[in-house]
């Protein structure tokens, strides 16, 4: 925990390269692996009975890019259709997404893109959204063929890959492909409290518009 | 039997245990399932399989007590053990022909119960069949067959040559399953082996003794009778009285179909006249009441220190040895491993070890009599003199009380008697349950607090737990989430369990919708009722509507959203400072609590914890559980204060360790200062909470989201008015002229108009600023009317940091209809 809390609140004064804070979130069907994911780029550790996420998790990483530090402030969202009408209230004001989907299992991928479609209409219009087909290393009971979610990410302009929270495959690249693609111009830099405290009103002030959502 | 020591009692000759040992077999190479799981080990599989066992209960058969996984898949199996087996008689002593049908009917009595639960005992022969003083018989190890899954998961056969029916090994050993028949076919070579005295066989090999198993099918006439000739006991089969011979004879029959099964020989009249002996004693509507239990006893034991494994190495029965006489000479780059010697422990060892009772008898040898017959409903003032002082240890730890091996003995036994008398004794559980509960009758316990009837298990046998329904994915994928590091939960039998009862809620409760976290809200009651899915079924049936009322609801917004703003409200009325940060900071419970309220802990804390918290909270009603949330945060209070809003909920996405007994103290004592309106909600169930026209209804969400002080009913103030008045301060914020008119008896004026709200300076209030400062404890009421602003005054309060500031709901005009009036006036009115 200390730790934790010590990164979130790494100087800004550093010399050298600016500090970039952005809000990620991530989305997807129950099970898909969201969680796994998340720990996996946050402590580097797989857990095989990953409790399953109600209402949501905030986590959050720092990582290098060439000058700049890249802060993420993640929001992990619990993954069941019900928890619906709280999605809202962590992707409003998110600046990259993540939506996963299960390779093994070709439903949770039609709800990607029900997620995508749903981000394109209600989030911020610059949000970077990237699709993860999770769950890689059960490539022998593949559902989801690798090309046919590549063409649909290209379609709409995503970022695309195939990951394994179990492995470790491809989790910290795509949080790197995002961050590259993140605009890291004055707006995102985190000035210390104020910024921070500004930006998570705007985030959480319309919990009734969330409310709304579910009917 | 002297009155004063009570170790006759606890010496019983049946109450004995004893432990054996085995491994279950090793998942080879893969680990992974095709979900992509860790493949579950088969000792946690065998663990939740033989829960079964624990609820047999039989006089013909040892009691199964516990299971225990050791390292590397071994498995401990607890049992009753008593008496002499057989085995170790024979050619020792003469055996009389009405004692072996005697023996053959107790058997047959036991057998029965296994087969009427699907349960094959596989191994019976005269080392299980244990001969007590009485005279009776107890089968034992009855149980290794149906827990290891047919013999599945283990890797050394599970029957006993000499005894096994000839189809055994004819339909292969390995066969996953068994027809009870074989049990017949056993019994038949034991009460052989009984009726010519004789050890069959004693001389040959295994080999052997199979093939002359064998060799029986080729007999034409008896068996019986081929079996005495080759031991040289023709005489002694001439002699048999025919009654006897008969039963052994039909036992031995190669043909399972034409075997009889248990119910068709105790059909035998040689048979009826124990049966009618028994009609006297135990088959009574009610089984008779127990002084204590064998798992009573089995339970103190280990609290005076018992130790199975420990108890296991000492007798040698478990042995370690250095790891490098296990390397193997060659292992592949596949993982083939060549040339390591079988382990022999993993073969079957049984040995079995006697569990010392001693040190509980020396522990336990100055505890009175009367401990075990507790007076429950009325001691007259001579008696409670007489009696010893009772055993205090209401100071201690709960942690402590709980492992005190004479308090949980004082505990257990006076609860158990008042849960036989349940429903009538439910006032007394609840009363003593407020003490602490003991955790050997937690289930039953909780179920009584529950108000669970009788029927029950009809109305779960009912229920539909086994059509497909769109529920089913998320069930699936939630269950092997939810508390697997518990072994039962994590069994395969937990999970199947699990399943089932999440499906029954779902179709018995269509008004509701199954909600990730109901998973992990029924984990508790099925851990405590794992033998009885029934009850855990019943118990989360009525735990629902009394502390989630409306909370599964397909659209549930609005009743969370209520909940979590009378949280927030309730954390200003005890805690303003923490209150106003966390409001600086934007920190809402929505982002946090969720969880917590919908799963009532049980998704947060391990079962453990959400144990000892919901002992607490079946004594409360549903606005338990916010206070529970306000001791979390007050715990955790001086981080708050200190962090920022990142900082804060970090905290919470990995609750870091919070002591459950300071929770339950804290949450307990904020449940008693709190009047109860102000945590009442609109949406909590009507059945639980009766409301009149002076209580608090038909407060709508949008306006109670407006507000961060609670409101309080008119009920509440008045009775602190009359009942309590140096326990509450109650503001007038009217104008001075109504005031005077007519005011509530012992109400200050601090007129709405005359305070500049610039700052939070409660000095602004003027005159009666001192009365604020210096208030302690005491409830603020502030009352209005319907031309006051009856937000902005709390709220300046909160902001001054003055603690339990609440609001009179409807004003004023509420308490004019009150009688006897608790207003005064200055004029006729
Ligand atoms: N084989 C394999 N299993 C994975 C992988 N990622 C996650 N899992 C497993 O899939 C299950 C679900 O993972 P979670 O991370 O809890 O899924 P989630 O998307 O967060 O689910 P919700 O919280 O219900 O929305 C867990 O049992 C994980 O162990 C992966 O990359 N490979
Ligand atoms: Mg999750």
């Amino acid at each position: 925990m200390a730790n934790r809390s010590g990164t979130a609140q790494r100087p800004n004064g550093q010399s050298q390269g600016k500090i970039c804070q952005f809000k990620l979130v991530l989305l997807g069907e129950s099970a898909v692996g969201k969680s796994s994911l998340v720990l996996r780029f946050v402590k580097g550790q797989f857990h095989e009975y990953q409790e399953s996420t109600i209402g949501a998790a905030f986590l959050t990483q720092t990582i290098c890019l060439d000058d700049t530090t890249v802060k993420f402030e993640i929001w992990d969202t619990a993954g069941q259709e019900r928890y619906h009408s709280l999605a809202p209230m962590y992707y409003r004001g998110a600046q990259a997404a993540i939506v996963v989907y299960d390779i093994t299992n070709q439903d949770t991928f039609g709800r990607a893109k029900t997620w995508v479609k749903e981000l394109q209409r209600q989030a911020s219009p610059n949000i970077v959204i990237a699709l993860a087909g999770n769950k890689q290393d059960l490539a022998n009971k593949r559902m989801v063929e690798y090309e046919e979610a590549q063409t649909y990410a290209e379609e709409n302009g995503l970022l695309f890959m195939e990951t394994s929270a179990k492995t470790a495959m491809n989790v910290n690249d795509i949080f790197l492909a995002i961050a590259k693609k993140l605009p890291k111009n004055e707006q995102n830099t985190g000035q210390g409290g104020s910024v921070q405290g500004r930006r998570l009103t705007e985030g959480n002030t319309e919990p009734k518009t969330g409310a709304n959502c579910c009917k | 039997m002297t009155v004063g020591t009570t170790l006759p009692l606890l010496k019983d000759p049946q109450m004995q245990f004893g432990a054996t040992t085995f491994f279950a077999k090793q998942h080879k190479g893969d680990t992974c399932g095709s979900n992509g799981l860790p493949l579950t080990p088969n000792s946690i599989i065998i663990v939740g399989r033989a829960q079964t066992l624990k609820t047999i209960n039989c006089p013909y058969l040892c009691q199964y007590l516990d299971f225990i996984r050791g390292k590397h898949e071994r498995t401990i199996v607890v049992s009753q053990y008593c008496g002499t087996p057989l085995a170790e008689l024979i050619e020792k002593r003469r055996f009389e022909p009405e004692e072996i049908v005697q023996i053959a009917y107790q058997i047959l009595e036991g057998l029965k119960v296994l087969h009427g639960r699907k349960i094959v005992h596989r191994t019976l022969s005269n080392d299980n069949i244990l001969l007590q003083s009485s005279g009776d018989v107890k089968l034992f190890n009855y149980g290794l067959f149906h827990m290891s899954k047919f013999g599945s998961l283990v890797s050394f056969p599970v029957f006993q040559v000499l005894y096994t029916a000839p189809e055994v090994f004819l339909n292969g050993i390995n066969r996953l399953s068994s027809d009870p028949k074989c049990d017949i076919w056993s019994l038949g070579v034991c009460l052989a082996e009984l009726a010519l005295n004789k050890v069959l066989w004693s001389s040959l090999k295994l080999g052997q003794k199979i093939r002359k198993i064998l060799s029986m099918l080729q007999v034409n006439g008896s068996i019986l009778e081929k079996i005495a000739r080759e031991h040289n006991s023709y005489e002694q089969y001439l002699e048999m009285p025919e009654d006897l011979k008969e039963i052994i004879e039909e036992c031995l029959n190669v043909l399972p179909s034409h075997r009889p099964t248990c119910d068709l020989l105790l059909k035998k009249p040689c048979f009826q006249q124990f049966k009618a002996k028994e009609g006297e004693g135990f088959r009574k509507i009610c089984p008779p009441f127990e002084i204590f239990t064998i798992h009573e006893l089995y339970h103190w034991w280990q609290l005076a220190g018992g130790d199975v494994l420990l108890e296991l190495k000492k007798q040698g029965l478990i042995r370690s040895s250095p790891p490098i006489l296990s390397l193997p000479s060659l292992v592949l780059i596949e993982g083939v491993v060549l040339g390591q010697d079988r382990n022999p422990a993993t073969l079957y060892d049984p040995r079995i070890a006697q569990m010392p009772l001693d040190a509980l008898y020396q522990r336990f040898a100055h505890i009175p009599f009367p401990v075990f017959y507790p007076l429950i409903h009325s001691k007259s003032e001579i008696i409670a003199d007489a009696d010893p002082p009772p055993y205090d240890a209401t100071a201690l730890p709960l942690v402590i009380k709980e492992k005190d091996p004479e308090y949980q003995l004082h505990r257990v036994i006076l609860l158990r008697r008042l849960l036989h008398g349940y429903p009538f004794t439910k006032d007394f559980i609840v009363e003593q349950s407020a003490k602490d509960i003991p955790p050997l009758l937690r289930g039953e316990i909780w179920a009584a607090l529950l108000n669970i009837q009788a029927d029950y298990e009809t109305t779960y046998t009912r229920i539909d737990k086994v059509t497909h329904t769109t529920t089913d994915r998320q069930i699936e994928v939630d269950i092997p989430r939810c508390h697997q590091y518990n072994e039962l939960l994590s069994s395969a039998d937990g999970h199947k369990k699990l399943k089932r009862i999440l499906k029954a809620w779902v179709y018995q409760n269509s008004q509701y919708v199954y909600w990730q976290g109901l998973d992990s809200l029924t984990a508790p009651f099925l851990y405590l009722n794992f033998n009885d899915e029934g009850k855990a079924f019943a118990c989360l049936s009525a735990f629902v509507p009394k502390f989630l009322h409306n909370f599964f609801l397909k659209d549930n917004s609005v009743v969370i959203e209520e909940y979590l703003c009378k949280f927030s409200q309730l954390i200003a009325f005890h805690d303003p400072d923490l209150a106003n940060h966390l409001h600086e900071i934007n920190f809402y419970p929505q982002l946090f609590a969720i969880p917590w309220f919908l799963t009532l802990f049980s998704h947060v804390f391990p079962l453990y914890k959400i144990l000892h918290l919901w002992d607490r909270l079946l004594l409360c009603d549903s606005s338990f559980p916010i206070h529970i949330g306000l001791s979390v945060l007050t715990q955790l209070r001086d981080r708050l204060l200190t962090s920022g809003f990142n900082e804060c909920i970090l905290l919470f996405s990995d609750l870091p360790e919070v002591d459950i007994e300071k929770c339950v103290l804290l949450s307990t004592s904020t449940y008693q200062n709190t009047p109860r309106s102000v945590t009442s909600r609109e949406h909590e169930n009507g059945k639980f909470h009766k409301k009149d026209e002076l209580d608090i209804v038909g407060l709508k969400l949008e306006e109670l989201k407006k507000e961060r002080c609670p409101r309080i009913s008119a009920n509440d103030v008045v009775n602190f008015v009359r009942n309590r008045p140096n326990d509450v301060l109650l503001i007038d914020i009217r104008n001075p002229t109504m005031y005077s008119r007519c005011s509530v008896m012992g109400s200050i004026n601090i007129p709405f108009s005359s305070v500049s709200f610039s700052d939070n300076i409660i000095d602004n209030i003027g005159l009666h600023s001192a009365a604020l400062k210096s208030k302690g404890h005491k409830v603020v009421v502030v009352i209005g009317d319907a031309d006051t602003d009856l937000e902005t005054f709390p709220t300046f309060l909160l902001q001054c940091n003055i603690s339990k500031v609440c609001v009179l709901h409807g004003g004023f005009n509420r308490l004019l209809s009150v009688t006897p009036t608790v207003l005064t006036s200055n004029n006729a009115m």
